[in-house]
């Protein structure tokens, strides 16, 4: 073991001034806080700094002090305290680490009595992941621990906003290793996960709206078993919450084709870390186009995915202009509640009819499109119905209003007349 | 004298042509008055809707428990549900994904969007599926033979 250095030599000399000159008489909760009494006095900030965090840590609001993890004996004070013939073990290393979260995070009677909720199969699962692997397998003494994502002496649950894995704090949390090129330069990995993932429209709904089910990292990778999903996987994780297009994409030909190729199934087409907002210039063969990557226009694909962007684009342009027609006539005072009513289920047509794009079938999409297009007609007709009565009801009161008018200037010129004429006594 | 005979018979012409014109328009604004109000008094074919109440002719001992219904509020769609338990609730049915209308899943008892798979439970909350937040819940009153449906609050 090397000598301590300059700082730490007048740390211990503070620590056994302390030792020695506090009052041996202490009341029993300093009794069993007497590390935080120490790292306190000390004033040095890496000392002081985890005791003062502790106190806004979840463990600490359930009575767990420092030994449960450090070791060592809380009811002497100073180096007596530290005693390793107790326990003590300092700052754990990452090894030990996931040894003394596991001691109560992996004992079911024992967080029954704290949180019958929490799971207990962190640390199994943990060496499941990369992280763990490398850990247990190579001694990489870099990778992430359970202290990485939930730090050690600030731990709050994920529901709490602060939490370092809160849902919106998940992608900054990971990012700290994974968006750091050089302390990923060993693993040869991108590490533009993050940048890419905030501009994605998961991280979209997440930050501006605030929709917390939206997935961040840990969705798709696993939290204590983090992992790339793997080829095969990805249409699983994706289908965790997008099951019907991947039930639709399981049946379909590409899915067989993409294994064969060995092609992962979502993000050949949407990407995976910046999924951004879907389009129907998906199917075009255009620059967005998803299909003309593999499917050059003319071809039996590009062919089918024109098709399918045209019956797409019959039934938007169907449910817009009837919805445009039937809110004009709205607006105009026209009671067309009923047809808009209707035209909800064209626009369920719509939706699904987009989603069932992913069976890459022509008969599936126009079982969707053919009865949206239907319910678009007909609510279309009654909009232009309702527009055609406005026109009517609208010249019938430009007539009566001229009828009202002329009616005013006939009894006027009548009145006139009737003043202007020589009554009987006047002619005699 | 003869010139008096010339100066009345023109001004005749034009008092009974003044005449005609007075009783047809009078005319004319009578049936201008009455034709809008008989076509107010006349019922429309469709029915008239309001946005915060509707009012459903639907018998609630004949709807059965376990089941769900679309029923209009205003123009837009709602789900009227009885749960097992014999309640009647109801929803705004349009999804909290992307407005598809959603429907009752007898099997499950749940409330199921199946543009995306999207799960609701009988309290409209959002428990499957990528739905971000619970359907909007409406006030169901019985009254007598009819069901009242209302926006809260």
């Amino acid at each position: 073991m090397s000598p301590p250095n300059g700082p730490s030599r007048v740390a211990l000399l503070i620590l056994l001034l302390i030792t020695y000159s506090l009052p041996t008489r202490i009341n029993a909760q300093q009794q069993a806080d007497t590390c935080a009494l120490c790292h306190f006095a000390l004033g040095i900030e890496h000392l002081t700094k985890p005791a003062e965090d502790y106190k806004a840590d979840i463990h600490a609001a359930n009575g767990f002090g420092c030994v449960v993890c450090h070791g060592g004996d809380a009811s002497k004070m100073g180096l007596d305290a530290m005693d390793r013939a107790k326990g003590y073990i300092g700052k754990p290393t990452r090894a030990q680490v996931i040894e003394v979260c596991g001691r109560c995070h992996s004992d079911a009677r024992f967080m029954r009595q704290y949180n019958p909720n929490l799971r207990i199969d962190q640390v199994a699962e943990y060496f499941t992941s990369v992280h763990g692997r490398r850990l247990r397998e190579q001694k990489d003494e870099k990778v992430a621990t359970c202290a990485s994502c939930h730090p050690a002496h600030s731990i709050r649950p994920p529901s709490d906003s602060r939490s370092s894995v809160h849902p919106a704090r998940v992608a900054q949390t990971c990012g700290t290793c994974h968006a750091s090129a050089e302390y990923m330069k060993p693993y040869k990995i991108p590490t533009d996960q993050v940048e890419k993932y905030i501009k994605s429209v998961h991280w979209k709904m997440i930050a501006s709206k605030g929709d917390l089910s939206a997935p961040t990292c840990n969705d798709c990778h696993g939290n204590h078993g983090a992992a790339p999903p793997g080829v095969s996987s990805v249409v699983h994780v994706c289908g965790q919450c997008h099951g019907v297009n991947t039930e639709l994409f399981n049946k379909s030909r590409h899915s067989k084709i993409f294994a064969q190729m060995g092609l992962p199934g979502c993000s050949s087409c949407h990407g995976n870390h910046e999924i951004t907002e879907t389009s129907d210039a998906m199917l075009s063969s255009g620059e967005k186009s998803a299909c003309a990557t593999c499917h050059p226009p003319g071809s039996s694909g590009g062919t089918l995915a024109a098709a399918m962007l045209g019956s797409i684009d019959r039934l938007k342009t169907g449910y817009e202009k009837a919805l445009v027609v039937l809110k004009n006539a709205e607006h105009a005072g026209m009671e067309v509640s009923q047809p808009l009513f209707e035209l909800n289920e064209a626009k369920t047509a719509l939706i699904k009819a987009r989603a069932t794009i992913h069976g890459f079938d022509q008969a599936i999409l126009d079982k969707e499109i053919e009865p949206g297009l239907k319910i678009s007609e007909n609510a279309y007709a009654r909009g232009l119905e309702a527009m055609d009565e406005l026109q009517y009801r609208r010249k019938g009161l430009a007539v009566s209003v001229l009828i009202i008018v002329a009616l005013i200037i006939g009894l006027i010129i009548k009145i006139r007349q009737m003043e202007s004429r020589p009554s009987k006594a006047d002619r005699k | 004298m003869a010139n008096d005979q010339t100066s009345v018979a023109p001004d005749l012409r034009r008092r009974s042509f003044l005449n005609w014109f007075l009783t047809t328009s009078a005319g004319a604004f009578i049936v201008s008055v009455l034709y809008p109000l008989s076509r107010y008094l006349v019922p429309p074919k469709a029915e008239e809707s309001t946005a915060h109440t509707v009012t459903l002719a639907i018998k609630p001992q004949e709807i059965k428990a376990n089941s769900g219904q679309i029923v209009r509020f205003g123009s837009q769609p709602a789900i009227l549900i009885k749960t097992p338990a014999d309640e009647l609730k109801a929803f705004a049915a349009a999804c909290t994904h992307l407005a598809c209308i959603v429907q009752y899943r007898p099997d499950i008892s749940h409330i199921w969007c199946a543009c995306h798979n999207g799960h609701f439970d009988l309290n409209g909350k959002n428990i499957e599926g990528p739905p971000p937040k619970p359907l909007e819940e409406y006030a169901v009153n019985v009254r007598g033979d009819q069901i009242v449906v209302s926006k809260k609050g």
